[in-house]
């Protein structure tokens, strides 16, 4: 029986234990006067969990168990006898077998995977049964024994509040379990990685050449500072240009000076700036951004632009981050008391001076903690740089000539041909790594200022 | 600051300061006051000058898009007279029926008689103007119709890319010079391009669809929905109603917040080295990506539906208890409806930027080349953004159009929905 139809039967196992029970305690209920700590559909619920659950972990159990009991079971057939010692022609051979059995493949390549196959097949389908019999069986025992505690004086309620809770609380873990596993596969991959290259030529080197790595000296081709330099000068620095004088002065025109109807119109568009998937802005960069930047460099009268220029990836992630620095800065200065304001104007200050004077020195920590958050995004962000910077690691000012980040790197090292344990894959986790602890602090120390800066007008 | 316009009132004894109160019609308050004045209009044109640069800069994105990508829904065909009758293909009609058609008919040699009928009409370069699936077009207009085998017919078949181009107005001088030709004999027409909504990736410009990545893109989606969605609005109502202050709840928010700020390559990162690594999970395939895509999406919803239940009044709430509800029963009954359009608005605008992601998908492979649509979720698939991504790094001119013509699709539906968050908030937004 195919999984599909087990989880519909344990499925419609249960849907029918609810009825009954439900149908049971509404009996019940209906002869009798007293108070009762349970309303019949909690009973229903019990009987239907006690119905479903039980085999539904049996079934994720079997499910990591039962190919191992299989090839347990072919390996045990006179014809496995054949097979070669444990390694990767065995594995192989089984593998092939399988797929065979399974019906996915029609040739072999091994003669022996051709007469394994109907043992795979019939011991496949032994266990197939064994699992829908116990699957069954647990779900007709659960249910019954649920069935049986269906009575007037029973908590059904809290039972199944309690299970709720603790769904509750397991799905809230998810967050936990996934923030251990990035930090615990990063870390376990750099580890690796800082093994073979030590961690000071790889922080410290100012050589990044991936493409030829010497085997004796991995060290001398993976310095990252190159790398580190691309991604400030694109994410924090030519960005940042862009986006803190627009993002700035747009959330002043559209908070202070724009009608409420301006204002309701121009945010969302604003916003859908933010709402473009990065692949666009990439391609935007690439096709259209890049070759004006260059040709603007050579009328300029630098010959030697390129057209991968780390101005052209700089200039659409500025664009990009616009309405992110615009709401992060609305945010800070609608949170300014409007006495200070009241009072500033009243003075006979103009609404400009106003801004300048009173406003953004009263918003500077909520504004600069924004710009933290848009730089830990900037230099985060990956489709732009990949497909409009260059992939030369060049320690440069000069914003015509080709950069690279880490994140370009990351995905240039993932995405070629190398084997997974080389040097060069490792080191994409070591980047990743460094990407990710500092976003983090970046992070800590934008949310802590933002919120120092909330403290000091509540 | 100092010197106010009020007298100061005698607080010492000493003798009250007099002060002349300021003449504002004197030539020099006159020209401080102009110049006050135009440095507020100079610095309020800048504000709305920043909101409309924006806005154009938008508009720009949007409108060359646009007008690149619209030509990728058109394709330039060529009238081809194939005499079917004197090709005698070896085929009888009983087999033009069910699936095993396409297979019958391309063993039956169908593609050499096409391109053998473009050599007769066009020149021996003949078969050089026809796409290379001009021939599937002439297959299936014998499925539809097998009495076509018995005669000669015109069909109209898609050009091949460079003419296709060059009929767009950006070709080379050959095939501009083969264009005017075929022009000239007026056996060109154009017409909307179906193929690049029904068919997947191919090595042809002219034979491309998005399809294929379409569909990845939706079953990647629904595994992303069917996982984010209840474990966000789970974890948010934990935390927002039942949570006791204690480390572990603080852990569970700072873990959340900071999951929510991470880039999106760490999550490939984490898919490639635990997904693929430790379970050995098949590589490209959407149950994979969904995955990846999902744990990116869980902190959206949470932070969104933490703000959506927030704002549900405690009054609610009291009520609920009053009447003698249980806690669970207020949070279901009461709370959660009452939450859930702010929380669905949270939804769509997080699956919107998975729909939109393309980093994390390219390190768990999803940017193989993949000719065909996928049909289960453990199939080799790739997604929307990375079929845009891998199109545009492709040298022909053709894929060009093709690139931003995938992109009009993604940002419709993007677009849409944006939209239909928007219309919910609008719709269900409550002030209590």
């Amino acid at each position: 029986m195919s999984a599909i139809a087990l989880l519909f039967l344990v499925a419609g196992l249960g849907l029918i234990g609810w009825l009954t029970a439900r149908v049971r305690a509404t009996r019940f209920r209906a002869g009798s006067t007293a108070r009762f700590s349970s309303l019949p559909a909690h009973h229903g619920w019990y009987v239907a969990l006690w119905t479903a659950i039980p085999p539904l972990v049996f079934l994720v159990i079997w499910s990591v168990t039962s190919p191992a009991l299989v090839t347990d079971a072919v390996l045990a057939t006179p014809a496995a006898i054949q097979l070669p010692p444990p390694g990767f022609d065995r594995a192989s051979i089984l593998s092939e077998a399988r797929s065979l059995a399974e019906g996915q493949s029609f040739g072999a390549f091994h003669g022996l995977a051709q007469t394994l196959a109907p043992s795979y097949a019939a011991a496949q389908s032994r266990y197939d049964w064994i699992a829908t019999a116990l699957a069954l069986l647990l779900a007709f025992a659960g249910g019954a024994f649920a069935f049986t505690r269906v009575k007037p004086g029973f908590g059904a309620r809290t039972q199944i509040e309690r299970v709720v809770m603790l769904a509750l609380l397991g799905a809230s873990l998810i967050a936990i379990l996934t923030t251990v596993g990035i930090v615990a596969s990063l870390l376990y991959e750099s580890v690796r990685f800082f093994s073979v290259v030590p961690i000071t030529d790889f922080l410290f080197g100012t050589h990044w050449s991936p493409q030829v790595i010497d085997a004796r000296d991995p060290g001398a081709s993976l310095g990252a500072v190159p790398l580190f330099w691309g991604t400030f000068f694109i994410g924090a620095v030519i960005a940042m240009i862009v986006a803190i004088p627009f993002g700035l002065m747009s959330a002043i025109y559209l908070t202070q000076y724009a009608k409420p109807t301006t204002r309701k119109w121009m945010k969302p568009i604003l916003e859908m700036l933010a709402g473009v998937p990065t692949v666009v802005y990439g391609y935007f960069a690439a096709l259209t951004v890049a070759p004006a930047v260059r040709d603007l460099a050579v009328s300029i009268g630098i010959s030697w632009a390129s057209s991968e220029s780390a101005l052209a990836a700089g200039l659409v992630m500025g664009i990009m981050i616009i309405p992110f620095v615009s709401s992060m800065a609305d945010d800070s200065i609608a949170a300014v008391p409007s006495s200070m304001r009241d009072g500033s104007l009243a003075m006979g200050a103009t609404s400009s001076e106003t801004i300048r004077r009173v406003l953004l020195p009263a918003a500077l920590p909520g504004v600069v903690g924004g710009v933290l958050l848009a730089v830990s995004r900037a230099i985060g962000e990956t489709m732009i740089v990949v497909m409009a910077a260059s992939g030369v690691a060049t320690l440069t000012l000069n914003p015509f000539a080709s950069t690279t980040t880490v994140t370009k790197q990351i995905v240039d090292l993932l995405t070629g041909e190398a084997e997974f344990d080389s040097p060069k894959t490792l080191a994409a986790f070591a980047l990743g790594l460094t990407l990710f602890v500092v976003t983090l602090l970046l992070n800590i120390v934008a949310l802590r200022v933002v919120k120092r800066y909330r403290e000091a007008y509540d | 600051m100092t010197d106010t316009l009020v007298p100061s009132l005698p607080t010492s004894g000493a003798e009250p300061v007099r002060r002349v109160p300021t003449d504002w019609t004197t030539q020099a308050m006159q020209s401080r006051i102009r110049r006050r004045y135009a440095s507020e209009r100079r610095f309020r044109f800048a504000g709305l000058a920043a909101v409309w640069m924006s806005a154009a800069f938008l508009a720009f994105l949007l409108v060359s898009m646009l007008s690149q990508g619209a030509s990728g829904f058109v394709e330039t065909r060529v009238a081809l007279p194939v005499d079917l009758a004197a090709a005698k293909l070896p085929i009888s009609p009983s087999r033009l029926v069910g699936r095993g058609a396409d297979l019958a008919l391309a063993g039956a040699g169908l593609e050499g008689t096409v391109l053998a009928a473009a050599s007769t009409a066009y020149g021996k370069d003949g078969a050089n103007l026809l796409s290379d699936g001009a021939w599937a077009v002439v297959r299936d207009a014998i499925k539809a119709d097998p009495s076509l085998l018995q005669r000669r017919a015109v069909f109209e078949v898609p050009v091949s890319s460079p003419i296709d181009v060059a009929a767009k107005g950006v070709g080379t001088n050959e095939a501009e010079a083969i264009y005017a030709r075929l022009t000239a004999r007026g056996v060109l027409s154009r017409g909307f391009n179906t193929g690049f909504l029904t068919s997947a990736d191919s090595t042809d410009a002219t034979r491309v669809g998005i399809w294929g990545a379409f569909k990845g893109s939706l079953l990647t989606m629904a595994v992303t929905l069917l996982l984010a969605f209840p474990i966000g609005v789970l974890s948010a109502l934990y935390l927002e109603e039942y949570a006791p202050k204690n480390r572990w709840t603080d852990l569970i928010e700072v873990s959340i917040n900071n999951l929510a700020a991470v880039p999106s390559i760490i999550f490939g990162l984490l898919g490639l080295a635990v997904f693929l690594g430790t379970f050995g999970m098949p590589r490209s395939a959407p149950i994979v990506g969904g995955l990846t895509l999902a744990l990116m999406t869980m902190p959206v919803i949470v932070i969104a539906g933490r703000n959506a239940i927030k704002a549900v009044p405690p009054s609610i709430r009291d009520a609920a208890l009053g009447v003698g509800a249980s806690p669970v029963q207020v949070v279901f009954h009461h709370v959660l409806p009452l939450a859930l359009p702010g929380i669905l608005t949270g939804t769509i605008i997080g699956m919107a930027r998975a729909l939109g992601e393309t980093a994390p998908l390219l390190m768990i492979g999803m940017r193989a080349f993949i000719a065909a649509p996928p049909s289960g979720l453990n199939d080799p698939a790739t997604v929307l953004p990375v079929q845009i991504f891998l199109w545009s790094d492709q040298v022909s001119r053709g894929f060009v159009e093709k690139t931003s013509a995938a992109i009009i699709v993604l940002l419709v539906f993007l677009l849409a929905m944006n939209g239909v968050a928007i219309y919910l908030r609008n719709r269900f937004e409550t002030r209590w």
